[in-house]
């Protein structure tokens, strides 16, 4: 279903998955048993049997020491992550050129990370993790457990936009009958996230940021200190709570 | 990386077929030094592995590698595996240790059994698994685990420093970890204090089998022990350290790994030091088994409040037991038997608890034919009765006399004259039953001394009979315990020549660069 719009872009239907190299599902733990709080975030492959999925889970539980009550909850999670991923599976969604903003704003041990940079959506050979390497090798963060954190913060955010362009693409097949106006709901609905580069590049033909967007963009890393690392942590639990 | 090949080139393997003979003979282990991470540490490794690679016949093994073991038991972690490799544990951070079946490891280049193992990177199925991805978390694990080479390394700490998903990581784990190119040095310590453990079981059991004998039942250890880290109680045995002042139960000790395991004492915790046995109830227990012989349970609801296995124990451990020289692990079997054939006479002396005590002539009686022996008894007991039997009849005749002669005195008992002779016959009669009875009775009490005496030879067989299977279990795992030590001490000895070698590979290493 190709339509002209004023972007010059074409919008393909393509079966969902996330729009990187590798179709790894990222998956977030966040158990809570007896006063005992599990957090982890990690990438799943799919195609992986569902058997793996309690191995796993013991193997977490046994590597950690946590009670055995951890073993089911963290399979559970981890299943029902993976349904709702596969129940996106079959369905179609929209790619096409787009280019969103990512954010990166996460703390993994005593180093903090903020970040902003543009990533480009229907490049299905990008991978999150290879941006995480260079990422931590330029930056020279030397914790080994931040590349994985950013790969799947990058991820996650990429899956919730390739879940937004699943549900604007069954909306706009509903509301197929007026071409335009299909059109243009579905343009102004993925156009909210995406940069638009023609209005970026088009007139002023430079490719260089102004200057008073570059805070915006430039990655902050933070070396924290045990007490701020503490204070920040309680700062979170309130706000859970 | 340079190569990106899946097969490695230069090893001149034989296509893997089915059916690969495993070869016994357990191969010399090859220390690989890894000096500081660095641009030579490919080059040396590679050369080494490629010079030792030509020489490959173990490693293809078709499941998990189960090269030879003294003890031959298969299993798929690294532990057991590890264990008949004799390779020397230097804490030198430098020199990593791989077992033999593993020399085919090479940083750049993907190996056949990689491939046979972890196929899911090699067929081409999934876009995201090729053989450059598969190196990465390959060698990014080798790495991690060798950066602390003493420690073993979890799949959790791996996967969360790894970017990729934890499926296939967790594979590579496993792979790694069964073919000990990973936490393979960690191995051996868990196989020490197991050992250093047994060794002080069998050190303790015979010491304390042989303080129980010495003793008998008197093992005083006062109140029930808690241990001081599950809080529960300890029943069968504790291990005491002075040191950390700490007690733990046999299942606790066992569990968590404690390395000073040298300081910890067994302490024997018999059940009887709960509660001693009080004369009533070793009195009832003495009935109950003269009453029900074997049968353990109805003894133990005799005496009541106390388990079979009370009973028993309590039984065997009784005074005129003291010839079973203590409880049965502890004994030699010769000792026993020795003390056991000493004991035989000896016991026939303790028989008294058995007898009934309530009639003092049968027990004056008992304690006689002890004395004698029953052959004996039986015979003075037939001279007893033939005598006996005489003088009844002189008595008869003396009381006959008597009575006669005072009969005669008294004209006035001139019925009772006339009276005496048929009531002398009947007294007469009277005496002879009365006689024959007590000979019956006699006789009874003898043959019931010498079917008891019987009854106790048949226990004591039984009991020898156990003993004997309790020592053919003992020699048993002295043997097992034996074979384990001398794994060990083999392993051991290995430590001291590492170093010179150390050093010559080195030299090598630098010549082939």
């Amino acid at each position: 279903m190709k339509s002209h719009s004023a972007w010059g872009t074409s919008k393909s239907l393509v079966k969902f998955r996330i729009p990187t190299s590798d179709n790894l599902v990222p998956i977030r733990l966040d158990i809570e048993i007896d006063g005992q709080r599990f957090r982890d975030a990690f990438t799943w492959n799919p195609s992986d049997p569902d058997s793996e999925v309690v191995v796993f889970a013991k193997r977490t539980v046994k590597d950690l020491k946590l009670p055995p009550a951890f073993v089911t909850q963290i399979a559970q999670s981890i299943q029902t992550q993976l349904t709702e991923f596969r129940s996106y599976e079959g369905q179609d969604m929209y790619t096409g050129e787009r280019v969103v903003p990512i954010k990166l704003d996460l703390r993994v041990n005593h180093t903090l990370i903020k970040d902003h940079f543009l990533w480009e959506l229907n490049n299905f050979e990008s991978d999150p993790e290879e941006f995480a390497r260079n990422f931590c090798k330029d930056m020279g963060i030397e914790d080994p457990e931040v590349g994985p954190a950013i790969a799947i913060a990058i991820r996650e955010q990429l899956y919730e936009i390739a879940v937004q362009s699943v549900t604007s693409a069954k909306e706009s097949r509903i509301s197929k009958k007026g071409r335009r106006a299909g059109e243009f709901f579905s343009a102004s609905k993925t156009g909210g996230n995406a940069v638009d580069l023609v209005k970026l590049f088009g007139n002023k033909s430079s490719v260089i940021r102004k200057r008073k967007e570059w805070d915006v963009y430039e990655p902050i890393v933070d070396l924290l200190s045990n007490e701020e690392v503490d204070a920040l942590e309680a700062k979170e639990e309130r706000n859970i709570r | 990386m340079a190569t990106g090949s899946n097969k490695s080139p230069s090893t001149p393997i034989p296509e893997p077929s089915a059916a690969k003979p495993i070869s016994d003979a357990p191969t010399p282990t090859i220390t690989i030094d890894l000096p500081p991470p660095s641009d030579s540490t490919p080059a040396a490794i590679t050369t080494t592995s490629a010079s030792a690679a030509t020489s490959i016949t173990a490693p293809n093994s078709i499941a998990t590698p189960t090269t030879a073991t003294a003890v031959s038991t298969s299993t798929s972690t690294s532990n057991s595996t590890a264990r008949p490799h004799p390779e020397p544990l230097s804490s030198d951070a430098d020199i990593i240790h791989i077992p033999s079946y593993s020399r085919w490891f090479a940083w750049n280049s993907v190996h056949e059994c990689e491939v046979r193992f972890v196929p899911e990177f090699f067929d081409g199925r999934s876009p995201s698994k090729n053989p450059r991805v598969y190196k990465y978390y390959r060698n990014a694990i080798i790495r991690r685990f060798r950066e602390n080479p003493a420690k073993k390394i979890t799949f959790t700490e791996v996967r969360k420093t790894i970017v990729g998903d934890v499926g296939s990581i967790r594979r590579i784990f496993d792979f790694l970890e069964a073919w000990g190119l990973i936490n393979y040095t960690g191995s051996s310590k868990p196989q020490l204090k197991w050992e250093e453990k047994e060794s002080k079981l069998a050190a303790a059991a015979l010491q304390g089998g042989d303080a129980a004998g010495g003793s008998g039942t008197n093992v005083t250890i006062s109140k029930s022990k808690l241990c001081s880290n599950c809080k529960g109680v300890c029943s069968f045995a504790c291990f005491a350290s002075d040191k950390h002042d700490m007690t733990l139960c046999a299942r606790c000790y066992v569990r968590g790994s404690y390395r000073d395991s040298s300081e910890f004492k067994r302490v024997e915790i018999s059940e009887e030091a709960k509660t001693d046995w009080t004369d009533k109830e070793t009195l009832q227990l003495l009935e109950a088994i003269m009453h029900y012989g074997d049968d353990w349970k109805k003894v133990a609801g005799h005496v009541g409040g106390r388990s079979e296995k009370e009973c028993v124990t309590h039984f065997v451990n009784l005074p005129f037991g003291e010839q079973f020289d203590g409880p049965p692990e502890s004994a030699e079997l010769d000792t026993a038997l020795s003390s056991q054939n000493l004991s035989r006479p000896t016991k026939r002396m303790c028989l008294s608890p058995l007898t009934d005590l309530s009639h003092p002539i049968m027990a004056q009686a008992a304690f006689l034919s002890t004395l004698v022996g029953v052959d004996v008894a039986e015979v003075a007991a037939r001279a007893a009765l033939t005598a006996l039997s005489a003088i009844g009849d002189g008595k008869l005749k003396e009381s006959l006399k008597i009575s006669s002669g005072a009969a005669k005195q008294q004209e006035s008992d001139i019925a009772s004259n006339s009276d005496d002779p048929n009531s002398m016959e009947g007294d007469l009669a009277e005496a002879r039953l009365q006689l024959e009875k007590e000979d019956e009775e006699l006789e009874k009490a003898i043959s019931g001394i010498a079917v008891q005496t019987k009854e106790i030879e048949d226990k004591i067989v039984q009991f020898e009979e156990f003993d004997l299977q309790m020592e053919r279990k003992r020699q048993q795992l002295q043997q097992l315990l034996n074979l384990l030590f001398v794994d060990q001490f083999t392993l051991s000895l290995h430590k001291t020549p590492a170093q010179p070698k150390a050093g010559e590979s080195i030299g090598e290493g630098v010549k082939a660069d």
